[in-house]
């Protein structure tokens, strides 16, 4: 009882240490009204998709089956749905003379962010104390195959250029970036992304002698994670209407420009999830 | 899995809060039929009062239609003391089914009728 007190105060204080910078950006409020219905739902059904995934790999301890888990996802979205509700009351976004529909709008949007701190609460910022679900010791995430990995790094990227995504910043530095800074940049997000994994030393961290699959040889797991970073952010430039009528040459720059951002926290969820050996002791 | 009320409970909300939001948004896409946006401006001459630097008519703007509608120019025509004058403003965002608070400013109280006229706006 005090134990599942304490969890749903976590997960409220989780979604919000993610989710306040959008709470607080006026693009996501106006993108309440200027998004179709089905492009606000699509978007929470690919966050669902993210949030059951990252449950899934992150380090939960104890067996979950498949039932369990979509239980727990959808448990994660509702209390988001209601800590994004009860800030945008607070924040006097959501009133009598605004629409239903621009209220629900903004509600579900700012949903997305939250819930991804509210699944990081449930895991990785539990206190290892915590009985249950004590899932932040390295020992846990031994079995992360390379696909999980590269799963999470996708929910990460998502989560670090969603930040940016719907404002104008990406739109500005796309159609002004001359084609070798474009470069520069596809360079800079590899090598420093290569290098906070595999050089770094951060908490998380691998060395460069690891891993014998083809998708875990540094080289390749950079690139890969740098395509799905691309990927990631063609897919929220296209959510946030950023292509609609946009020249390829605009639409690839701006790509490029948020994909930096995204690459970054590819980079954080792969450090996030640790290396493969970690409990032999590395 | 879930040992006492507070979890159920949570569960529960969670997923009819989901529910609803997802089958509100749902029902409200199939049933967007792409009306362009259509603002519509009610002026409120009763509240209208004098400032030092002019007469301020508040008016309230929505839109009836189903998309919203961008940097929305309104223009009101009046005559005050015999002489025609306009006012412009710009709303910036008009929401399907939102109202916004607007004012118009003139040099005097107006004598008779103001016309609103949209001068334009841009589409999302």
């Amino acid at each position: 009882m005090e134990q599942s007190a304490r969890e749903l105060l976590r997960a409220v204080g989780g979604g919000l240490l993610v989710g306040l910078p959008l709470l607080f950006t006026m693009e996501m409020w106006w993108h309440s009204f200027l998004l179709p219905s089905w492009k606000i739902v699509l978007l929470l059904v690919v966050s669902f998709i993210v949030v059951i995934g990252y449950s899934a790999v992150s380090g939960f301890r104890r067996e979950r089956s498949w039932g369990e888990l979509i239980i727990d996802s959808v448990e994660t979205m509702g209390i988001a749905m209601a800590v994004s509700a009860l800030a945008m009351l607070l924040l006097g976004r959501i009133g009598p003379e605004v629409g239903l529909r621009d209220a629900i709008g903004k509600v579900a949007l700012e949903t997305i962010p939250v819930a991804f701190g509210v699944a990081l609460a449930g895991s990785q910022l539990a206190s290892p104390d915590d009985d249950d679900d004590s899932g932040s010791t390295a020992g846990d995430r031994a079995g992360v195959s390379p696909y999980g990995r590269l799963f999470v790094a996708a929910g990460a990227a998502l989560l670090f250029a969603l930040n940016v995504a719907p404002t104008e910043e990406p739109m500005l530095l796309g159609v002004e970036a001359d084609w070798w800074l474009l470069l520069l940049v596809m360079a800079a997000s590899m090598v420093m992304t290569f290098a906070i994994v595999f050089y770094a030393d951060f908490r998380g961290g691998r060395s460069l002698d690891h891993g014998d699959g083809p998708l875990e040889r540094p080289v390749p797991e950079t690139i890969a994670a740098y395509a799905i970073s691309l990927l990631v952010s063609l897919l929220l430039l296209w959510a946030f209407g950023r292509t609609d009528g946009v020249a390829l040459p605009v639409i690839l720059g701006q790509v490029i420009m948020l994909g930096l951002v995204a690459s970054f926290g590819a980079a954080a969820g792969r450090l996030l999830v640790g290396g493969q050996q970690t409990a032999g002791g590395t | 899995m879930r040992q006492n009320w507070i979890e159920w409970v949570a569960l529960l909300l969670s997923g009819v809060l989901v529910l609803s939001v997802v089958g509100f948004l749902v029902v409200d896409g199939l049933r967007d039929e792409g009306h362009p946006p259509e603002p519509v401006v009610v002026l409120r001459p009763d509240e209208a009062y004098a400032t030092d630097h002019g007469w301020i008519l508040p008016a309230t703007v929505s839109n009836s239609g189903d998309t919203a509608a961008e940097a929305l120019v309104l223009r009101a025509t009046v005559t005050v003391d015999g002489a025609e004058e306009e006012s412009e403003l710009t709303v910036d965002y008009l929401p399907a089914g939102t109202e916004v608070e607007v004012s118009f400013g003139f040099s005097g109280q107006p004598d008779g009728e103001v016309s609103v006229q949209i001068v334009g706006f841009r589409l999302p």
